[in-house]
């Protein structure tokens, strides 16, 4: 079996006491830089980077990669914590790991986290192993047009995703997506509703919203409510998931390591498309779906495991094909080629040492993170007993050093500042953050695939049609929005009808 | 009298002390994109030489944005004291002034000029399955209105928009344009024949060629690179003016004091001598400058020569 | 006048005419932009037509305003401050260094909270800085600079 004996030069590979150590500190900085809200990857691996030139290729691809998905395994730890997603990705887990936290149940919520982020990446690395070279050729199917569909869909899931009423769902949706045209127009170059500022020529960076909608405003409601605060956290619950937690969120973790593993695979980052699609079939699925935004251990173990899955997965194109899928990816083809070693598609017959031997060392790499997390969970609970009064200009001050250290940009700062305010705002007027982040997060992607499938095809919306898969994927996507917003309509008529 | 010639003295002192103690603490390259593209491993490569034989740390800053002016505005801005110098491209100090109608800076003005560091050499290459055998049956499908042959690129202001247009300015060719956000995307689409070719530098595109991925019909330099042999150039290939290289340099602000520009370009011209960051450079496919191309001279002259170069061509695209 | 006061402060009353003002301000700032162009749409057409729908989104919440909540109560204090001290942080950032940045930042959002002991708080900042350069700077080597006014870095 030829898999057995790639696996096997792989492990032995990873295994020797070099790569051993390099990815251990891989995992432990990527750890700490995914708790450290604004500070990402991409920074760090940028910064690490010539520090890697001291060893082997294989040794230092082992180590940045370890960073990366370190620090999906980090950046759920202040998400649920503090509500101040260190990466991207644990947006959705701040959603309902903030409110179990609230609730005294953080202990579950990072244990569960880290469980199903470990079985979701052990899954992915298993796939990439065995079918990722076939699974890249699917994924070069999607096209733009396809792509399209896809997120379509996805908004279609922003509606399942509210708290509450739809319409004010649908307004956050609508406001990310107006937000995400923000910047320079892709095509003709042109500045759109940058007022002028040149700061804002790129557009306004995810981390940036992500951190003044919810971290700040967090903040700011917590000064506000001092009682409240207070109570939840006194009463420090179990330190890890109960059996019955861990029987209700397998069939969460399977589902989401499914989906994140697929969408990982998909170039221009549709690996952050995972959490948001587990969170809402989870939802969805639940018998009790009210219980979701009030702290149910599903939409943690989901999201979690998603992102975990997504990001192993989105080594795949890196490795088979030499295309990287999404910014973080991209460095270490940088990484790569400072190593004289460019990426391409003979990478894994020319180099077949360093392309299972990275396999293995993602295997080991989750294990390392378990091992690394799972006792740090006692440390980060006793942690929410500092007092507020020191423990919130800490977490401003973490925030504002890791958002400048972005692009070395104080205009980082004063816009975090602004979606602060926004933020707040939202709170008093009973509007959600997290659809406004998801319609961000799409509109951009959305936006680039709608005009270069009209750039290909000339104009004609038949190519949406004519195209099978972007045709399943829309019609898929036109059923989910009206099941979502059915109820809702069906409602009000009823409460005409009662009048 | 006796004091104005202690003042002169001592100026004279202590200038030259700077210069002997230049550099006295780490110093900072901007490099105007986000790191692991083309132009930051080039500043890496050679700021690790730089660091080796200055003693001091020469530390890469990337400052994304605006197809790399943020990050050279703010180097024009900075002090003119040495420590902080920057790399542009064509890009940056070529094609801007015409893409950029606000632009902050002025490349032929604004930037004392170190060196000319290496080019990366652009390649013409289309999908695996384009019905097309070699660069001349290319051209004429490019030139056929009825065959919509369908182009990508990274963005405007990108290095792959700015060299395709101008290849299709000289062929008088329209082509159906897809802009992508980064070369990733693009490349992607056109391995997955979703467009039909693209113009980007060597580095990103040579091991999908290796592989079979893609294929390349010509490079835009005078020579073959050693890095694909089998690629004929444009002048062999049929198309003697399309001549191009993403060209990479050294800048500092304007004004810095003399002793250091000129401490800086010997350590430059030094650095692309050396054995070691010669072959890294070359691996990547990269164009090193001879000895008469590596003057501050050279780099200002190739500078203006660029502006004006592309200036007629991009000036469709200048944002209001 | 009670019942009039009453109406207004609904909180999707304020929250759609926040709306609708949003909306018509995007739609204004994107007015120049054409909403087609050769081949297909044009740089003006999604920030054109989310406006509008965004804008007909705040009308529909506006009509439903007076079954809503009433606002709760908002304070001045905590944004202003920590929100300020934010802002401080970037303007002094880069000029001041992280060394004194960071101690601002402690000080400015300290105004923030009724519960914050002044003593505490200033040696409570003067560690946190302490500690964030060491990690920040040292540890992970993020070019942030220090202290350019003494160190030149």
């Amino acid at each position: 079996m030829e898999l057995l004996s790639n696996l096997a030069l792989g492990f032995a590979t990873a295994l020797s006491p070099m790569n051993l150590f390099l990815g251990f500190v891989g995992c432990l900085v990527g750890t700490l830089i995914g708790v450290l809200p604004g500070v990402g990857p991409i920074a760090t691996i940028a910064m690490l980077m010539p520090l890697t030139l001291k060893v082997d290729p294989t040794g230092a691809l082992i180590m940045l990669a370890g960073i990366y998905y370190g620090a999906q395994y980090g950046g759920s730890t202040t998400a649920i914590l503090v509500n101040m997603p260190g990466e991207v990705t644990a947006v959705v887990t701040a959603i309902d790991g903030h409110e179990m936290a609230k609730r005294g149940s953080a202990g579950r919520a990072l244990g569960i986290a880290a469980l199903g982020s470990f079985f979701a990446g052990s899954v992915a690395t298993l796939i990439i192993a065995a079918i990722g070279a076939p699974l890249t050729r699917l994924a070069l199917l999607f096209g733009p047009a396809e792509y399209f569909g896809l997120m379509v869909f996805g908004l279609g899931l922003a509606i399942v995703l509210a708290r509450g009423s739809v319409l004010k769902a649908l307004i956050m949706v609508v406001l990310g997506l107006l937000l995400s045209t923000v910047g320079t127009d892709l095509e003709t170059g042109q500045e759109r509703l940058t007022l002028g500022i040149p700061e804002l020529s790129d557009g306004v960076d995810f981390a940036v919203l992500a951190m003044g909608v919810f971290g700040i405003a967090e903040i700011l409601r917590n000064l506000e409510n001092p009682e409240s605060r207070n109570v939840a956290i006194a009463q420090i619950g179990r330190l890890l998931p109960s059996r019955e937690d861990l029987r209700r969120c397998f069939g969460p973790i399977v589902r989401a390591t499914g989906i994140g593993s697929v969408l990982g695979i998909l170039p221009g980052n549709g690996a952050v498309l995972g959490p948001f699609a587990s969170y809402a079939l989870e939802k969805k699925l639940a018998k009790d779906p009210s219980r979701f935004g009030r702290g149910a251990i599903e939409g943690v173990a989901g999201p979690e495991s998603a992102n975990n899955a997504g990001a192993q997965t989105s080594f795949i194109p890196l490795l088979t094909l030499g295309i990287p899928p999404n910014a973080v990816m991209a460095l270490m083809v940088g990484a790569m080629t400072i190593h004289g070693l460019i990426p391409g598609p003979q990478v894994m017959t020319k180099h077949p040492a360093l392309f299972w031997g990275m396999i293995a060392s993602m295997w080991i790499g989750n294990l390392l993170l378990l091992v690394i997390n799972l006792p740090l969970i006692g440390l980060w609970v006793r942690l929410l007993k500092v007092p507020y009064r020191l423990m919130f200009t800490t977490i401003l001050l973490f925030c504002a050093i890791g958002i400048y250290s972005i692009n070395n940009n104080p205009y980082d700062v004063y816009f975090t500042a602004f979606f602060g305010l926004a933020g707040y705002l939202f709170i008093k007027l009973g509007l959600e953050p997290a659809p406004m982040l998801l319609g961000f997060v799409l509109g951009r992607l959305m936006e680039e695939k709608l005009r270069q499938a009209l750039a290909l095809s000339e104009g004609s919306l038949m190519t949406f049609v004519e195209r099978p898969v972007a045709a399943a994927l829309l019609a898929i996507a036109a059923a989910v929005m009206l099941v979502a917003v059915l109820p809702a309509v069906s409602r009000s008529r009823q409460k005409a009808f009662q009048e | 009298m006796r004091r104005t010639i202690a003042v002169l003295v001592l100026s004279a002192f202590s200038s030259i002390a700077a210069a002997q103690a230049y550099p006295s603490r780490p110093v900072t390259i901007i490099v105007p994109f986000a790191a692991g593209g083309p132009t930051d491993i080039i500043a890496r490569i050679s700021g690790e030489y730089f660091s080796k034989t200055l003693g001091q740390q020469f530390v890469v800053e990337n400052v994304a944005g605006a197809g790399g002016t943020t990050g050279i505005t703010r180097g024009a801005q900075a002090k003119p004291d040495g420590y902080t110098i920057m790399m542009g491209h064509m890009g940056t100090h070529g094609a801007a002034p015409a893409l950029y109608a606000n632009l902050k800076y002025d490349p032929t003005k604004d930037f004392t000029p170190i060196g000319l560091v290496a080019g990366t050499p652009i390649l013409i290459v289309a999908r695996k399955d384009f019905p097309a055998a070699n660069l001349k049956d290319f051209v004429a499908r490019v030139k056929d209105p009825a065959a919509k042959v369908k182009q990508a690129h990274a963005g405007v202001g990108s290095v792959s928009f700015t060299t395709c247009t101008l290849l299709t300015s000289q062929l008088g060719a329209k082509s159906i344009v897809a802009a992508y956000r980064g070369t990733g995307p693009a490349l992607n689409d056109l391995v997955g024949g979703q467009v039909d070719y693209m113009c980007d530098q060597i580095v990103n595109l040579v091991e999908q060629v290796r592989g079979g991925a893609i294929k390349a019909y010509a490079i835009a330099t005078p020579e073959r690179s050693p890095a694909l042999p089998d690629v004929p150039t444009t002048k062999e290939a049929g198309l003697p003016d399309y001549q191009v290289s993403a060209w990479n340099a050294l800048f500092a602000p304007k004004g810095i004091p003399q002793d250091v520009a000129t401490k800086l370009n010997a350590t430059l011209v030094a650095a692309l001598d050396d054995a070691n960051t010669r072959k890294r450079l070359l691996e990547l496919g990269s164009v090193i400058p001879d000895k008469a191309g590596r003057s501050p001279q050279a780099l200002q002259k190739l500078v203006e020569s660029e502006v004006a170069r592309w200036n007629p061509i991009l000036k469709a695209y200048a944002q209001q | 006048m009670a019942g009039m006061q009453g109406r207004i402060l609904r909180q999707d009353f304020l929250g759609g005419l926040a709306v609708i003002g949003v909306a018509a301000l995007a739609y204004w700032l994107a007015r120049k932009l054409p909403a087609s162009a050769a081949g297909g749409m044009g740089p003006g057409a999604l920030p054109k037509g989310l406006a509008v729908l965004l804008g007909g989104l705040g009308i529909l919440l506006l009509l439903n305003a007076f079954k809503s909540e009433r606002l709760a109560r908002w304070s001045v204090r905590g944004p202003l401050f920590v929100l300020g001290a934010l802002m401080l942080f970037g303007v002094t950032v880069r000029p001041l260094g992280l060394a004194l940045a960071g101690p601002i930042l402690i000080a400015a959002a300290g105004f923030a909270s009724s519960e914050v002991r002044w003593r505490e708080t200033l040696v409570y900042g003067l560690a946190m800085t302490a500690f964030c350069v060491g990690l920040f700077k040292f540890a992970l080597g993020l070019p942030i600079p220090l202290a350019p006014w003494l160190l030149g870095y």
